[in-house]
């Protein structure tokens, strides 16, 4: 393999665990706010919209973090390697 | 050459510019849009206002009485009786932002007009609203408790001893400056990942990229489909996440009970 392979393969794997990390926190954090907004419409049926309202605001705020956390992942590998044609370019070694 | 590689007319965070006597460089796209946006807007709501007294109850006039019962419901919720006069200013807020996050699906870049692309895809739309927010809940808060209102800043929370006021201070400040900055960069970043998305997908299908056997460029074709969708639903939501949360932060510096 030649060097830029190996940078290109490195920054592959830096992107996947990037994505990892920020999917793995907000898929907890939005079982944690659905489940307990079940929980409360299940305690209090009638407070449904304004459960509702928290919800969506809930995972609104936490669905940033994700999104923002995979632009700056892109931003890193597009800066390093390129646009696809440019990585599979890299892998290949040419 | 018809089937070579074609250049990509799409690009990602680049804009025509305008250079103006005193402003300087603007995002000439970004402004074209904005104000594209604001006309349909207009328009479409002056259309809906004037339909308004006919007696029969149609269907645009039931979504849109649906919104503002909504978004009133949630402004008397958090303000309570003084409120009121924010309520049109909320109400304009959310369909403003929800026509520019959704303007991006319109393909006119696509097309060789000078404008498209979602407004608030460029970090000078969302830094715009967002400052506008920060400026409008100081000016809320002065007319509200004069000078005074900032009282809350440099004093410790009740039930604490007094001296916690040097240590809170600088965390109120902090606090406070924050609010506009998280507004901006959330809404700012859903909207420029979900066209992020679809540019990265089009520079693999115009790559023409096989692994053995299988063609990544043709499988990837039906994935913008999902990200449309995906596109729409954050949109929404980053909407109505940064009217909410607007509406929270003018509760808070303007409330009774601080």
């Amino acid at each position: 393999m030649t060097s830029q392979a190996l940078v290109a393969a490195a920054t592959l794997i830096a992107f996947a665990l990037i994505v990892t990390g920020v999917a793995f926190g907000s898929a907890i954090g939005d079982g944690l706010v659905a489940s307990k907004a079940v929980e409360a419409i299940a305690r209090q049926p009638e407070a449904r919209p304004n459960i509702f309202t928290f919800l969506f605001l809930g995972v609104g705020v936490l669905e940033a973090f994700p999104i923002i956390g995979l632009g700056l992942a892109f931003y890193m590998l597009f800066g390093i390697v390129g646009l696809p044609s440019g990585i599979f370019a890299s892998l290949a070694g040419h | 050459m018809p089937f070579g590689r074609v250049e990509l007319k799409e690009e990602i965070g680049g804009h025509s510019l305008w250079t103006l006597p005193v402003l300087g460089a603007v995002h000439a796209d970004t402004i074209l849009t904005t104000w594209l946006a604001m006309a349909v807007a207009l328009v479409f709501l002056a259309y809906v206002g004037s339909s308004y007294r006919s007696p029969r109850a149609g269907r645009t006039q039931t979504v849109f009485e649906g919104v503002v019962d909504y978004i009133a419901d949630l402004v008397y919720g958090s303000l309570g009786k003084g409120g009121e006069p924010f309520v049109p200013f909320f109400i304009a807020l959310f369909i403003f932002i929800f026509l520019l996050n959704q303007f991006g699906i319109l393909p006119f870049k696509a097309l060789g007009l000078p404008f498209g692309g979602s407004p608030t895809a460029d970090l000078n739309t969302t830094l715009a609203l967002g400052l506008m927010m920060f400026v409008t809940i100081q000016v809320a808060a002065i007319r509200k408790g004069g000078i005074g209102a900032y009282k809350h800043i440099f004093s410790a929370p009740p039930g604490a001893p007094p001296a916690l006021a040097l240590l809170m201070t600088p965390i109120n400040i902090i606090d406070e400056v924050a609010r506009p900055v998280t507004l901006t960069l959330r809404l700012f970043f859903n909207i420029f990942v979900g066209e992020l998305l679809l540019f990265v997908i089009a520079s693999i299908i115009n790559a023409k990229i096989t692994i053995g056997a299988f063609n990544l460029s043709l499988a990837v074709t039906v994935l913008p489909l999902g990200i449309e969708f995906f596109n729409f639903f954050v949109g929404t939501v980053q909407a109505f996440v940064f009217t909410l949360l607007a509406i929270v932060y003018l509760a808070l510096s303007i409330s009774d009970d601080h």
